[in-house]
């Protein structure tokens, strides 16, 4: 791995918290990694499995999902059932050999400027130490296998 | 023959044929004997006469609630999508449902796929089915020209041999870690009740993966995996899987390809395994029917284990408690969080 | 009259390790053992011991080396500093020649048949004028079986270019085609049959013949609409999943569909196969699906490979290979199908 790599991480934030909070950084004039590149959602639980795989299919070597505070959320309990969802999913793609670090999520409220800063910055350096995502990316010089083929 | 399986065989025929000449029911998903030995067929009796090709043994592999949701449908009279239903009773369904069948009954009356008042469930007890991958092994994959079902064994012959086997010896994985061989809800009882299974551990295989490294369990997978050739048996066979537009035919955004690559396979399996998150009945029918013998009903056990872990809720045991993911609580944990 | 050889095991893996130097070898793969009563494919030969050949057809058809899975046709870029940019660049083509071995006589005939209607397509005949088929005879069938009953036979020598048949430990190689003698010659190693090997040889040939029977006749001579909406279609369609086990283990279910994909600013046009089981198959863009109902769907398979295919092409589009018996997660069996509808009036 050459020094100059750098991650490349999504982020999905909720419309209502998390990307204010985002805007309040910039605003704020904080500085955060320009690994992360953010997509505005309308509510976490808007974050399906779908979208976090294909997240990681496309290439990008980390995904971050916040939503608002439990409790906070503009749809009343959005973030709790995605709450639910997240933590199944997260174990699951764990079991079949996703390293743990590459999909976070995490909770932050629309004043918690400084807090996501922190996030980004944290998942962004732990991101870079596991190195390029390599499992589930989808590329086209690997060669299809044949059904029969097996593994060596 | 079985003393216990033909014996529910003759209560199923004279009852559904009751049904079915007093017109109380227009059709019923049972079983009828296949083609080659040792399969049963899923097959829909719609006349009295079909009543008496009906039987139930141990090879009853595919769960037949997933024939439920589109047969009562197509049962209801003709109309245009925006029209509402008419008045008065719409044609009933039987169905023959063991612990499992009828827990997945339970989740599909849950989800608002069925009415109650259109299903008619006969229920019996099911000492588990049958795995062919283990019988295949064990007559070191010679062809099997004759089988004969008795209570405990099975004795099966073909050029050269014939064997007794013992049927627990060969009874599916999920039979064998089965919690509930009773069924959940039923109108009429047909056999007898069947005694709760020993399960030490119900996880086996899981703890077995889980207690591999990362990149083990990456190879493990990917070499699961490796030899799906995306014929989607597993997900046409899940009495769960009846979205009208699978997320795999979605070409705007396109969530997984279409052809054999490595990513997209195991996009399909994981995303298929997630939508049965805190639903799936352990009927095993998704492992049996795979013509490449994917043991795909490990990640849809790890999810059940991870549920039962996190949220204590079984799926489709008790009908009056939500399904894990259609509700919260606000103490869930989130340890896994950053 | 064809050159006919008797080897014994030792000249064959002789000749094996031969042509595994101009080409690709593949063999029987003995797998994993998921499959019953048969091996699971093929495996380039590693130049040991040629592997046992199970009675019966690999349980992966030869579709998989016919249809790649996908078939990339075309390449393209999205990068837009680049002015070749949405421009479709014809893909590599797989230019290595391929000697496949041990095959059965109804997947070659899967080959033959599956020619007729891509005679034109050029991927396909490119990776057939590539191909050299070197076939095994089935001197015992499995009870899924059925190949004399749609045109085929276990010494059908359709498509193969050599024929082997093992006779008490030694095998009859029957050389049926130029490629097939080009391989031969210069191999070595190899005597003529005996005078008594090739008298063995006509007489199980003969043998087998006898139970040959002409249901692809006997449906061409049918009214087709009388097929079409023939009773029975409901009740197949009652069990039927509409998964596509069938049409992906069939070797004459050649059905593809296309797409682009692109990742990052690469792009391809692959081919890949596509099922009549699945809804998305006829879907058109308004919404509307000619075939919506399952029925509609089991009923255009069966009635493709019995009576549209034969209709236009001669011979049935099955080989009687037997594998959608064996994998149909509800038994739907095509015997019986066969049966209805040479039954119908």
């Amino acid at each position: 791995m050459s020094q100059s790599w750098e991650p490349k991480i999504i982020a999905f934030l909720c419309n209502w918290c998390s990307y204010p909070a985002a805007d309040l950084a910039g605003v704020g004039r904080m500085q955060y990694p320009p690994n992360v590149r953010i997509v505005r959602v309308p509510c976490s639980s808007r974050v399906s499995a779908n979208l976090i795989l294909s997240a990681l299919k496309s290439g990008a070597d980390g995904v971050l999902v916040s939503g608002c505070h439990p409790g906070d959320c503009h749809y009343i309990s959005g973030n709790l059932y995605a709450r639910r969802r997240f933590a199944l999913l997260k174990n699951l793609i764990e079991f079949i050999g996703i390293e743990p670090g590459r999909v976070n999520f995490f909770w932050a409220a629309a004043s918690e400027g400084g807090k996501i800063v922190e996030v980004m910055k944290t998942v962004s350096a732990s991101v870079k130490e596991l190195g390029p995502a390599g499992r589930m990316v989808k590329r086209f010089d690997v060669p299809a296998r044949s059904p029969q083929q097996k593994f060596a | 023959m079985s003393q216990i399986n033909s014996k529910i065989t003759e209560e199923i025929r004279s009852k559904v044929k009751a049904l079915l000449s007093a017109e109380e029911i227009a059709a019923f998903v049972g079983f009828i004997d296949g083609t080659l030995p040792m399969t049963a067929r899923p097959f829909t009796a719609r006349s009295p006469e079909d009543a008496d090709r009906l039987v139930f043994n141990s090879f009853c592999v595919v769960n037949p609630a997933v024939y439920l949701p589109p047969l009562l449908k197509s049962l209801e009279p003709p109309r245009r999508p925006t029209d509402p239903l008419p008045e008065g009773p719409l044609p009933k369904v039987g169905i023959l449902a063991t612990g499992c069948w009828s827990r997945n009954i339970s989740i599909q009356l849950q989800e608002n796929q069925i009415a109650r008042e259109r299903v008619v469930v006969l229920g019996t007890g099911c000492r588990g089915m049958v795995d062919m991958r283990k019988v295949g092994s064990i007559i070191d994959g010679r062809e099997i020209e004759k089988a004969y079902e008795l209570d405990d064994r099975i004795s099966v012959s073909g050029k050269g041999f014939s064997e007794e086997i013992l049927l627990e010896d060969v009874l599916r994985d999920n039979c064998l870690t089965c919690i509930c061989p009773n069924p959940v809800i039923m109108d009429h009882r047909v056999g007898g009740q069947v005694p709760d299974r020993r399960v030490d551990n119900r996880f086996p295989f899981v703890d077995e993966i889980e207690s591999k490294s990362l990149d083990k369990r990456w190879e493990w997978f990917q070499n699961e995996i490796s030899s799906c050739i995306r014929c989607y048996a597993c997900r046409n066979v899940c009495p769960l899987c009846y979205c009208p537009t699978c997320f795999v035919d979605d070409s705007r955004p396109q969530w997984v390809g279409k052809s054999l690559d490595p990513a997209d396979t195991s996009i399909f399996h994981i995303l298929r395994a997630f939508h049965c998150a805190g639903r799936c009945t352990n009927c095993g029918s998704c492992e049996t029917v795979c013509p490449m013998g994917i043991n795909m009903r490990v990640l849809t056990s790890k999810l059940t284990k991870d549920v039962i872990d996190l949220y204590g809720t079984e799926a489709g045991v008790d009908s009056d408690a939500p399904l894990p993911l259609t509700t919260y609580s606000e103490t869930d944990r989130q340890d896994f969080m950053v | 009259m064809n050159k006919i050889y008797g080897l014994e095991r030792a000249d064959l893996e002789k000749w094996l390790s031969r042509w595994s130097e101009k080409s690709t070898v593949y063999c029987p793969d003995e797998g994993d053992g998921r499959g019953p009563a048969s091996f699971s494919g093929w495996k380039v030969w590693a130049g040991d011991v040629l592997p046992e050949i199970k009675p019966g057809p690999a349980k992966c058809s030869i579709k998989t080396f016919y249809f790649p899975q996908p078939e990339s046709l075309h390449t393209f870029s999205t990068a837009s500093d680049d002015p070749d940019a949405f421009l479709l660049m014809e893909a590599e083509r797989d230019r290595s020649a391929n000697v496949l071995v041990g095959l059965r006589p109804c997947d070659a005939r899967a080959v033959y048949l599956n020619g007729l209607p891509y005679s034109k397509d050029p991927y396909f005949q490119h990776r057939d004028s590539r191909t050299t088929l070197v076939g095994f005879s089935c001197l015992e069938q499995c009870s899924t079986c059925f190949c004399q009953e749609v045109g085929g036979s276990p010494f059908d020598t359709h498509r193969l270019d050599i024929a082997i048949t093992e006779i008490k430990g030694r095998f009859i190689a029957e050389v049926l085609s130029e490629r097939g003698e080009a391989l031969v010659d210069g191999a070595g190693g190899a005597g003529p049959a005996s005078d008594k090997e090739i008298a063995e040889l006509d007489r199980l040939k003969n043998e087998a013949k006898v139970l040959k029977s002409d249901s692809g006749e006997n449906l061409k001579a049918k009214e087709l609409m009388a097929l079409y909406n023939a009773g029975f279609w409901d009740s197949v369609a009652d069990s039927c999943l509409n998964c596509g086990a069938c049409t992906f283990l069939c070797p004459t279910c050649y059905c593809f569909d296309i797409q682009d994909e692109v990742v990052g600013n690469k792009g391809r046009r692959i081919r890949y196969w596509d099922s009549c089981m699945f809804p998305l198959y006829s879907q058109h863009a308004s919404g509307h699906n000619p075939r919506g109902m399952k029925m509609q769907r089991v009923r255009n398979r069966f009635m493709h490979k019995l009576k549209y295919f034969p209709d236009r092409f001669g011979p049935l589009s099955c080989v009687g290979c037997g594998r959608c018996i064996r994998e149909c997660p509800v038994n739907i069996d095509i015997r019986e199908v066969l049966k209805d509808l040479l039954g119908v009036e």
